[in-house]
């Protein structure tokens, strides 16, 4: 303070006049000059450092070239003046304040100090320099803020080279060793090769070093930024990672989170990983540690052998851990999606919390398996289903995540096939047996309550159940015809069976007790229950009395019934059967009919497995194609068309992607009619998951040209509405053809590889029955009609496809007739219509 | 996160000029694979692997860096030098720059590396060549005595054709025969051999035997005071232990 009256007294001239600060910075700006001593030069910097932050226009326009000079020549010499100068530069340089002209000004300097490397090369040598280190380092973020790229590639240049950076790493001050963090983290942004040279010199070792000394994840901000740095080291740079790898470090990792490296997978992962005491900033470093983890799981290069502990940390932690519930999201997102693990083979123990102890006592649940454990998170939500009622987006979210990982680790046939056929109750000719049941299969057959309020925890888990079940079956021939022969045993309602007879207030009759799976000697397949249940959930939405929130989740449950069952009766004839046979036809029938206008989601997805039903309906049986064709004109392809396209337009099937299935609760369409309960804010809901949402975009369109075919037609007829198509449409054909074209061959395909299948059955038996000849003779017959099926529908499929080359040949002689005989009737001077002029330039466009 | 299974640590660098082949040398030798078009975003620029030195029955972990080739990075490309044990100079058999080119290469070597690392000039792309590679065979069909310049002009434009289609390529001239290598090998002390990333000859043999030398180095006591950051030798008891790797990290 006396100091700067000092200097303002040595400014002021000799009338003792007030000057403007103009002349005051025009003044100091002389005195940087290097024909001054140093004391006062020391002193000009001093108070241009003062006025800086107020008149930085004029300090900057006028004293910027001096600054620099005093940099290079005094800032090595005398460390207080190299701390001014350093800091006044920054000042000039700072971005951050966004008031009017000044972030503009800012860059501006910035500019002028990044143009040439003179000044960054020497600012990364003055790093050594220990007492200005600090404002060096300041300022050195303040360019990389500004002008990234710069900045890197003069560093690349610079003499004084990384080793500078890992020197201030080290620093023993902790105000500069963190500065040195955050220096570090933008200079590493985006270049490898920086991001190469600095592992190279040690920055992986300093960083742990760091994060080690300040307490791991319970380090706080130190630590949290050293974390981002490895992450920044690490993330897109293959090198490093291999780099990572050979170093002592990836253990690490797992002991900061408490994980035991080397843990078996008969042994259980111990309570103090499980349980530990969570606050945000540990909650933060954890989730960078969970990050980097995933990204070494999923980054190729990796032995399965290498990450192996990662995953398993990152399963214990989403399934079986008192971590926040974000933390178990993330953890199980970063799950690779070709997850390779044995989760049926590792035990763990999920814990809950004891009631009132404020998250302080847990209560251990019973030794399961991880796949258990996980198909329980999704079907129940967290600790054993507390709190599933409630929907938050966030439990939503975890549920669904969860979901996605069984839906990945089904993938492979072998295990989806091994999860049905446990389902499957053993064949026993005499009594015949129920399947054993289990969390999911139970979720997915329980009936909806149709007697008392429906329970907000049961509709969710029994929609989860049905996209879970889904995964087992898309396009899995073998999995179907597994759980056409799942018999659910005798379903433990989850409320009162009497109440079943609860007449509701206006009348309505409750359901036929026919309808209730009471009559034990004749036990169902999941498929009929599935239907029953569907035709429950459709008649209940309809009651006039209930409210939209009701209305809502009644839309649910029906939503859910329908996606699984079009994707199981998709390309299998022998499940649309059966669905038929359970009367699904009627149904599906009354919801298109009944249209209202603000319903599209339902009348849609009942078309969708109408269509399907009816495309795929090539069994014999009571219920033929020709049954279902005369109801299908009776409601109109095009009005089944139309439900389908307003399905496809709806809010909640298009805001769907690959890894956003929850939506927010109310939907910003009606948030005036549905008032969200009071508390629950972030109240979110489910209607597809994107797996559905796949398929369906794939297959609709081969739906709704099904509804055009004849009964007795192959699903692809070739010849149909040829004169029709013709007529101005031909693109649409072509696409159509090559839609059927698909379509015939892929239902032939199944017809293969049905016939596949059951030669293999059958050489199966024939094993067994090796001795019996007569047997074997009959059997070897079947394979041979079998084989001879075989060879017929190959026939008939590649008369369909010469067929098909026919017509297109046929159609593009006629196309060029038509634009030839187009041309002439121009060249005539005669009108061409407008539609057809614009056909012949989508034409155009496409040569 | 496998056990340490290594009795020493080498860090080796690799340089010289861009396409002689160095991320190729260090893909076949860590994958032992070739890649006609290696997508160079890729950046595979860091390797690992396990060789066994016989004669003193010991297991070295190489741990190998591609160095930015561009010139513009020479600076940072130096702190390599600084922290590596052994250096891979490679030119490109059939291309005369990237051989004379080698003397600024390896004055920056002599200029910043350890005075002890251990040094091996690689001729790649033999493969490319008519003769075998010779140990003593006979002189190599072009001259290499007086390598004039319109040689290596026509050199400049036989490669930039063939970059332009390398599957056309069956063999190029070769530019620089065995004998002068070697003779200006034995002159700068390096070591030296011929190789192909392609073919895999001689490859790991270069590591093996710059490896042999920094044992040697070791053996006389030049780095008993600790001085190369390229060499990194096992504690005794963790030695082909599992395990000791989170203490020895977590307070070093
Ligand atoms: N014929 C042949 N081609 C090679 C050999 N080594 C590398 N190449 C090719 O030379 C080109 C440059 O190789 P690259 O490894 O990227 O060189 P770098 O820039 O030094 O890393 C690539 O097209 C390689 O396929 C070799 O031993 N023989
Ligand atoms: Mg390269």
């Amino acid at each position: 303070m006396e100091f700067f009256s000092q200097t303002y007294v040595a400014l002021r001239g000799p009338t003792g006049a007030p000057q403007t600060p103009t002349e005051i910075i025009s003044k100091l700006s002389d005195r940087l000059s290097p024909a001054t001593l140093l004391a006062d030069r020391r002193a000009a910097v001093l108070s241009l450092k003062g006025l800086a932050r107020d008149c930085r226009q004029e300090v900057g326009e006028m004293a910027l070239p001096g600054l620099l000079d005093v940099l290079f020549n005094d800032a090595e010499v005398d460390a207080e003046i190299g701390k001014a100068v350093l800091e006044t530069l920054d000042t000039l340089c700072d971005t951050e304040d966004v008031t009017s002209g000044s972030r503009e000004s800012g860059f501006k300097y910035t500019d002028k100090v990044v143009a040439s490397d003179k000044t960054t090369h020497f600012l990364f040598a003055l790093l050594a320099d220990s007492y200005v280190r600090l404002p060096t380092l300041q300022f050195l973020t303040t360019l990389l803020h500004n002008r990234r790229q710069v900045i890197q590639s003069y560093f690349l240049t610079a003499p004084a080279g990384p080793g500078s950076i890992i020197a201030v790493l080290e620093d023993k001050r902790d105000v500069i060793r963190n500065e040195a963090i955050t220096m570090v983290q933008a200079l590493i942004s985006q270049s490898p090769d920086i991001q190469k040279v600095l592992a190279f010199e040690g920055a992986f070792e300093k960083l742990f070093n760091i994060i080690t000394q300040e307490g791991g994840v319970d380090g706080g901000l130190v630590a949290q930024s050293a974390l981002t740095c490895v992450d920044g080291l690490l993330r897109f740079n293959n090198s490093n990672q291999s780099y990572f790898r050979e170093t002592s470090l990836p253990p690490v990792l797992c002991a900061l989170l408490q994980f035991p490296v080397s843990l078996d997978i008969q042994t259980t992962a111990p309570q103090e990983f499980a349980l530990q005491f969570w606050d945000t900033d540990k909650q933060a470093n954890t989730s960078l540690i969970v990050g980097i983890m995933g990204m070494l799981v999923g980054s190729k290069g990796h032995g399965v052998q290498e990450t192996l502990p990662y995953t398993r940390c990152l399963i214990e932690m989403a399934l079986a851990s008192n971590a926040p519930t974000a933390l178990k999201i993330q953890a199980l997102r970063l799950l690779p999606t070709n997850i390779n693990f044995p989760l049926s083979e590792i035990s763990l123990t999920p814990y809950v919390p004891v009631p009132d102890t404020n998250g302080e006592e847990w209560d251990r649940l019973e030794l399961a398996s991880a796949l258990d454990a996980l198909i329980e998170l999704a079907i129940h939500g967290e600790y054993n289903g507390l709190d599933a009622g409630k929907r938050t987006k966030e439990s939503l979210e975890l549920r669904t995540a969860a979901a996605s990982v069984f839906e990945n680790f089904v993938r492979k046939d072998e295990i989806r096939q091994a999860i049905v056929q446990s389902m499957v109750p053993p064949e026993d000719p005499d009594s015949p047996q129920r399947s054993r049941t289990t969390p999911l299969l139970h979720a997915l057959a329980s009936p909806p309550n149709t007697a008392s309020a429906l329970e907000p925890a049961d509709v969710i888990s029994t929609h989860i159940a049905t996209l879970m079940f889904s995964h087992l079956l898309r396009s899995s021939p073998r999995a179907k015809a597994s759980a056409r022969l799942i018999i659910p045993g005798p379903l433990q309602p989850t409320h009162d069976q009497a109440s079943n007879f609860f007449v509701p207030a206006d009348g309505t009759p409750a359901e036929p007790a026919q309808e209730e799976p009471e009559d034990e000697d004749e036990p169902q397949t999941l498929l009929q229950i599935l239907t029953e249940n569907l035709s429950l959930a459709l008649l209940s939405r309809s009651r006039t009395n209930a409210s939209d929130r009701e209305a809502r989740e009644w839309d649910r449950y029906v939503v859910g019934y329908l996606c699984l069952l079009s994707q199981w009766l998709w390309e299998d004839p022998k499940s649309v059967k059966d669905f038929l046979d359970a009367g699904g036809l009627g149904v599906l029938v009354e919801p298109i009919n009944q249209t209202s206008e603000v319903d599209s989601v339902v009348p849609g997805l009942c078309s969708f497995l109408l269509g399907i039903c009816y495309e795929y309906n090539r069994q014999p049986g009571e219920i033929t194609r020709a049954t279902i064709h005369p109801i299908i004109n009776r409601l109109s392809v095009d009005m089944l068309i139309g439900q389908m396209a307003r399905f496809r337009e709806d809010e909640r099937f298009k805001s769907v992607g690959p890894d956003s299935i929850v939506l927010s609760f109310p939907p910003p369409s009606l948030q005036p009619s549905v008032k969200p309960a009071v508390g629950t804010l972030d109240e979110g809901e489910i209607w597809f998951d994107w797996a559905f949402v796949d398929f369906w975009k794939s297959n609709y369109y081969t739906v709704q040209r099904g509804f055009s075919t004849d009964p007795d037609q192959l699903s692809s007829s070739a010849g149909m509405h040829l004169s029709e198509e013709l007529n101005g449409h031909h693109a649409d054909l072509l696409s159509g053809q090559s839609a059927e074209a698909t379509m015939l061959i892929a239902s032939l395909r199944d017809v293969i590889r049905q016939q596949t299948g059951e030669i293999e059955s059958l050489q199966k038996r024939l094993n067994e029955v090796n001795n019996v000849e007569s047997q074997v003779a009959e059997l070897q017959k079947q394979v041979e009609s079998l084989h001879s099926q075989l060879a017929s529908s190959e026939t008939k499929r590649k008369d369909v496809e010469k067929e098909q080359e026919d017509l297109l040949v046929l159609l593009d002689e006629v196309t060029s007739k038509r634009r030839k005989d187009k041309a002439r009737l121009r060249e005539a001077g005669l009108e061409v219509s407008e539609d057809e002029a614009d056909d012949d330039d989508d034409d155009d466009d496409e040569e | 996160m496998a056990g340490i299974t290594w009795h020493y640590v080498f860090k080796f660098i690799i340089t010289g000029d861009p396409a002689v082949g160095k991320s190729s040398l260090l893909v076949r030798l860590t994958d032992q694979r070739f890649l006609a078009n290696p997508d160079p975003t890729l950046g595979v620029e860091f390797g690992s692997k396990l060789i066994t030195i016989p004669e003193d029955n010991k297991v070295v972990k190489l741990q190998c860096w591609d160095t930015a080739g561009q010139e513009t990075f020479r600076a940072i490309t130096r702190s390599y030098y600084r922290g590596a044990a052994g250096c891979l100079l490679v030119y490109d058999v059939t291309s005369r720059d990237s051989f004379e080119h080698l003397r600024t290469w390896l004055a920056d070597v002599r200029k910043h590396a350890d005075p002890h690392v251990s040094c091996i000039l690689v001729g790649n792309k033999v493969d490319l060549c008519d003769e075998p590679t010779p140990s003593g065979a006979s002189a190599p069909p072009t001259s290499s005595n007086s390598p004039n310049t319109s040689s290596s002009a026509s050199s400049i434009i036989k490669s930039s054709k063939s970059s332009a289609s390398p599957s056309k390529v069956k063999r190029r001239s070769r530019e620089v025969s065995y004998e002068e290598a070697e003779l200006w090998a034995k002159q700068e002390g390096l070591l030296f051999v011929e190789a192909s990333a392609k073919s895999g000859l001689n490859v790991e043999q270069a590591f093996v035997d710059a490896s042999r030398d920094i044992l040697e180095k070791i053996k006389k006591g030049v780095f008993d005071d600790d001085r190369s950051p390229g060499v990194k030798q096992s504690l005794p008891n963790s030695a082909l232990v599992d395990g000791s790797a989170v203490k020895s990290t977590c307070c070093a």
